[in-house]
């Protein structure tokens, strides 16, 4: 690789690193900012406290130094990857994420997948005929899930499948007090996904059937299709090779900006099916004014957002041979 | 104005679109002469079902009609949205504009300050901070807005890349005239119809958004909004469902709307997709 | 040699047995129970957190010198009996022999001195101060732990029951002197009948029983789990679709329990509140105008309707209260209650009076009001008392908080109404003197502390004299006294007495039968399977 550029992505890097500062800097203030002693709400929850109490308190959980110091201090642990301690569990905080990572990843990857796979064909389909029967009733509904509230899908997918049919279950991600192992453990995750995940991908399915759907149509309209079927190209083979190819790349882009999201999980898909994931836990972290947790969980999903741009950065920089002139992206 | 109607409104979904939400904002702006009084007011006995004698849609736990509450409650909700909606094109406006016109290191700051809001969950962003300047709708107006303005500098600074190039603007850069004036008013103007499409996707999503916080008990308690009612009805769906289920509808209802009417609008703005794209 | 020992073994086993069986006939052992746990508490942990979620599942794990039966007469727990002297100054407890803790060490004095001298007081403010009260605390031997006070304090023994007084594996603690960030925190080993399975966070805790557990035979329950579900339509339909067997008020809508308990096989109780005697509360600023006026306080006593309170917007679980005293608190004296019925003209005209008259829009004073962010259910109220002044005159503008933003309104005087609930606990030196003794400064986040600002020297001498008064005829008189002060110069409202319903599936037996209820150890519960 040649001098120009590395030195594009070193500058893509630092320009990201600097990003990520200003995601703690900026909610580590606000955060502070907010209504709420952390000190004196753990003092209340005893009954009863006094000043030398609370100071205690304060010292226990390093809260007796100023702000700018704190900052200092949980920026210099963030740089050794140390995230600190949660206030309220006073356990590792990268093991509290680490324990609820993992759901959040099942939901919001499964979502995502089915979002994609029905999404594209369907609008791809739509596409074909403008404004024709199929494509009037894709858009229709899919714009419908697009504008239900996700709690409220959510809430009559419980009631409909698991009060009335009982087909499926309506909270959690496993049989509590079911010591279930290998398929059977994964059939019983697949049922308790069932709701969540696809409450979740119905919404998004209306989003990729859309974008497919513009997308498609704005390559029908370009010139070269035009050309390709002038020349008399075959229906099916300019469909094929030219149409979709390109159409997809749109999607890919909005896709690929998607991904770091799902890292955030989704609060309200996760409190209606008591799914135990990070979105939940950042929102009980905000209610209990747990600062270094849900300042974490911003950290932590912003690395990963960053991480894939800068992916597709440097993949960008491999295959364009423009941008060696330096030119910003 | 009638040909305008005509040919805009000429897909039935746009026609649909246009009327329901027509009629939301007229009874918003009539609720006062349909529903007199506070919608807090308790009036009747409490959890009584909807279509019961006087009170259509029922009454709440604490014996407050649900239709005036609904009826008052699409006001709150569309001045919410409409607020949102008007601060996020304004920023969202203002920084792509300055950062597509002016390139270089304006543009750069720029565009780092978006891939900031793209790299914090959004959602839980707003919460943070509906949360910390304390719920009202005031905080919810700027959450909405400061959450959603990057998507919509992103859509103004590429077409102000794409226009900043034209003759049209080079003429008018020969000509003397301040950058201020160029682009607010040869640029954007261009750009108007991509935006309004953004716009109504803004309004729906800010619809979406207050009701999620409400859901999760961080709205605002002086005002009946749609997203309140939910907030209130939502523990109770198993005993009181029409609670929740009825502002619910409306809020589907309205997004809706909304979204067929955008749907419709760039298909208005944009005619080429379609006459075009019309496959053999 | 080795037979005989063989043989005692075997026919000490078999007396085990024959017990076992005999019990059988009434008691099953083994199952499952499944409980919810609202929120997910931040740790199980008894010793050093006591919010309702830590309670529920650690007072199962963690256990105290005694417990209360429903009408709060101690009973016997780790201590085996207990003595106090006639002085009142004198406790002694004699502690079960053969106790040993999860990790299998021997349960002794030891550990209960160190429990009292240096871990609660540290990590509890509330302890502190009782124990405080302690001139000495000594082990004379292995199984004996004596307390001697400065001065006599009746309410002495409220606080030996095991949220209060958990008692604390010392060899866990030796060289800590940071307690609240002991790692030993994190490994619950308790004396209780249930040890720690398996805590998913996020999804459940389990507990499995503990088969040395001191009183033989006992628990019942092979295994408990707390499901953890955080939105209440999700926990209604856990429990109607049969996942979970108990649901606990707040659990869901109070609405919502009377549909559950009409269920068949579903059994609602009110039983298990009678130690902590739950009262709601609206604060009013003291400190503040207009309700530093007490006509002003007054007008609010009269303007809302309580019935509805209790009928509407608590289903009908409450009971009416017209003073300090829960109904069952010793002492309460109904007679020295001034009472406030529900009166829109006497409240205009003690409005009147106070200076208040009505202005434009008939509004006479704007006030600032608090809920408790615990749920819909006080949300209404905040509403509801909202609407019921604004029928007086008064405009009342509910601020939106949260927990942390209520509480440091709260305890800062920053409000004008404060919607709360406290528990008054048994004796009325545990739970009153705190909310009614004057303060300086503001009440450094204690949401239970005398948060309207009430300041009154003759209270403040009252309450100090009785919590320390042995003779119960010169306390009766006392608190008499105070009963009627504090209900005629009114410094908070007390809405009702809470009542907090607890419905089941009746295949769960025993579930509630000592006074602390649900926060019980649970050795007793089985399952009629």
């Amino acid at each position: 690789m040649s001098s120009g550029r590395i030195q594009f992505l070193l500058g893509r890097l630092l320009k990201s690193i600097l990003v990520l500062l200003a995601v703690v800097v900026l909610n580590f203030t606000i955060l502070r900012l907010a209504p709420g002693d952390p000190a004196l709400i753990l003092a209340g929850e005893q009954g009863a406290a006094d000043a030398a109490f609370v100071d205690q308190i304060r010292k226990d959980f390093g809260l007796d130094r100023s702000v700018p110091e704190q900052l200092a201090v949980y920026i210099k642990s963030l740089a050794t990857f140390d995230l600190g301690l949660s206030f309220r569990e006073r356990r590792p905080i990268a093991t509290i994420i680490g324990e609820r990572l993992p759901a959040t990843l099942i939901l919001t990857l499964t979502a995502f997948a089915l979002s994609l796979l029905i999404g594209i064909p369907l609008g791809a389909l739509a596409a074909r005929r403008p404004h024709g029967m199929v494509d009037v009733a894709l858009t229709t509904v899919s714009t419908a899930f697009f504008a239900m509230p996700l709690f409220w899908t959510g809430l009559l997918a419980i009631i409909f499948f698991s009060v009335w049919l009982n087909w499926l279950p309506s909270y959690g991600m496993m049989t509590v007090g079911a010591p279930l192992s290998g398929l059977a453990a994964f059939l019983d995750l697949v049922k308790h996904l069932a709701l969540p995940a696809s409450t979740l991908a119905l919404f998004y399915i209306s989003i990729y059937l859309r974008i497919t759907r513009a997308a498609v149509l704005d390559v029908m309209g370009s010139d070269y299709v035009r050309t390709a079927r002038a020349i008399g190209l075959p229906p099916t083979r300019i469909w094929r090779e030219h149409i979709l190819r390109n159409a997809l790349l749109p999607v890919i882009t909005f896709a690929s900006l998607q991904a770091g999201h799902l890292i955030g999980g989704s609060i309200v898909i996760e409190t209606v099916f008591a799914w135990p994931g990070i979105g939940r836990l950042a929102f009980d972290a905000l209610l209990q004014r747990d600062y270094n947790l849900l300042l974490s969980v911003f950290f932590v999903s912003s690395v990963v957002v960053m991480a894939f741009n800068f992916l597709a950065d440097a993949l960008y920089v491999l295959v364009d041979p423009r941008i060696e002139a330096g030119a910003s992206a | 104005m009638i040909g305008f109607l005509r040919s805009f409104a000429s897909r039935p979904s746009t026609l649909i679109g246009l009327l329901v939400f027509l009629s939301v904002v007229v009874i918003a702006l009539i609720a006062d002469w349909l529903y007199p009084g506070s919608p807090f007011r308790m009036v009747a006995r409490p959890n009584l079902p909807p279509l019961s004698t006087g009170y259509l849609m029922g009454t709440d736990m604490l014996g407050r009609d649900l239709t005036a509450a609904l009826v008052h409650g699409s006001r709150v909700t569309l001045s919410i949205a409409i607020l949102a909606t008007l601060l996020t094109v304004a920023i969202g406006t203002i920084i792509g504009a300055i950062s597509g016109y002016y390139g270089a290191i304006v543009d750069d700051t720029a565009m780092r300050v978006t891939e900031f809001f793209q790299a914090i969950p959004s959602f839980l962003f707003a919460i943070v901070l509906v949360a910390v300047v304390s719920p009202s709708r005031l905080s919810i107006v700027l959450a909405i807005a400061i959450v959603s303005w990057p998507s919509v500098a992103r859509l103004v600074r590429a077409e102000v890349l794409t226009l900043r190039t034209r003759d049209f603007v080079r003429a008018a850069r020969v000509g003397g005239l301040s950058d201020m004036r160029i682009l607010f008013s040869h640029i954007l103007p261009n750009a108007m119809s991509p935006l309004l499409v953004s716009a109504s996707v803004v309004m729906a999503t800010a619809i979406l958004i207050e009701s999620g916080i409400s859901f999760l008990g961080l709205g605002d308690r002086n005002a009946v909004s749609w997203g309140y009612l939910i907030g209130t009805g939502r523990t109770a769906v198993r005993i009181n469902w029409w609670l929740s289920a009825l502002p619910g509808f409306a809020i589907f209802l309205t997004v809706w709307s909304l979204n067929l009417v955008g749907d419709g609008l760039s298909t208005w703005l944009d005619p080429r997709k379609t006459e075009t794209g019309r496959h053999p | 040699m080795f037979l005989a020992h063989a043989l005692a073994r075997l026919s000490s086993a078999l007396a085990v047995l024959c017990c076992l069986t005999s019990l059988a006939l009434a008691q099953k052992s083994g199952g499952t129970l499944n409980l919810i746990v609202q929120p997910e508490p931040q740790t199980i942990n008894l010793g050093i957190n006591r919010l309702g979620p830590t309670s529920f599942v650690g007072s199962k794990i963690y256990e105290g010198l005694i417990t209360f039966t429903p009408k709060l007469e101690p009973k016997p727990a780790l201590a085996e009996s207990w003595s106090i002297s006639p002085d009142g100054l004198t406790y002694t407890f004699n502690l079960r022999k053969g106790v040993t803790w999860h990790d299998g060490k021997p349960f002794t004095s030891a550990d209960a001195l160190f429990s009292f001298q240096k871990f609660l007081p540290a990590v509890f403010f509330r302890s502190k101060l009782v124990l405080s009260e302690a001139e000495s605390i000594t082990a004379p031997d292995e199984h004996t732990i004596v307390f001697k006070l400065k001065a006599p304090f009746p309410g002495f023994m409220q606080i030996f029951e095991a949220t209060g007084g958990t008692i604390m594996p010392a060899h866990l603690y030796e060289g800590v002197t940071d307690f609240r960030n002991a790692p030993a925190n994190q490994q619950f080993i308790g004396t209780g009948p249930f040890k720690v399975g398996e805590w998913r966070r996020g999804s459940f805790v389990r507990l499995v029983k503990n088969d040395n557990y001191w009183d033989k035979g006992k628990p019942y329950l092979k295994e408990i789990y707390f499901h953890i579900i955080p939105d209440a339509n999700s926990r209604s339909i856990a429990f109607e679709t049969g996942k979970v067997d108990v649901l606990r008020a707040g659990d869901v809508e109070n609405f919502d329990i009377s549909r559950l308990a009409s269920e068949p096989g579903v059994e609602l109780t009110e039983a298990g509140w009678e130690f902590l005697q739950p009262i709601g509360y609206l604060h009013l600023n003291n400190r503040r105008k207009p309700f530093s006026d007490v006509r002003a306080r007054q007008a609010v006593a009269h303007a809302i309707d309580r019935k509805f309170i209790i009928e509407t917007i608590f289903g009908g679980f409450g009971r009416e209260i017209n003073g300090p005293f829960y109904s069952s608190k010793p002492y309460r004296d109904a007679s020295a209650e001034t009472k406030y019925e529900f009166d829109v003209e006497k409240a205009k005209k003690l409005l009147d009076e106070a200076g208040l008259k009505p202005g434009p829009g008939g509004i006479r004073a704007e006030v600032e009001l608090v809920p408790l962010p615990y749920g819909e259910m006080w949300q209404r109220q905040a509403e509801y008392v909202r609407e019921a002044l604004g029928a007086v005159g008064i405009k009342a503008n509910i601020a939106s908080v949260d927990v942390a933003g209520w509480s440091q309104r709260l305890t800062t005087f920053n409000y004008d109404i404060g919607h709360n609930f406290l528990y008054t606990f048994g004796d009325a030196s545990i739970g009153i003197n705190q909310t009614y003794l004057s303060v300086k400064g503001d009440n450094t986040g204690t949401t239970g502390g005398n948060v309207h600002g009430y300041s009154n020297a003759e209270v403040d001498d009252i309450l100090v004299k009785a919590a320390h008064e042995n003779d119960p005829e010169t306390r009766a008189k006392l608190y008499s006294r105070f009963q009627q002060i504090v209900t005629k110069e009114l410094p908070l409202l007390w809405t009702h007495e809470m009542v907090f319903p607890t419905v089941f599936r009746k295949k769960v037996r025993n579930l509630t039968l000592t006074g602390l209820g649900t926060n019980e150890n649970f050795a007793d519960v089985w399952i009629d399977q």
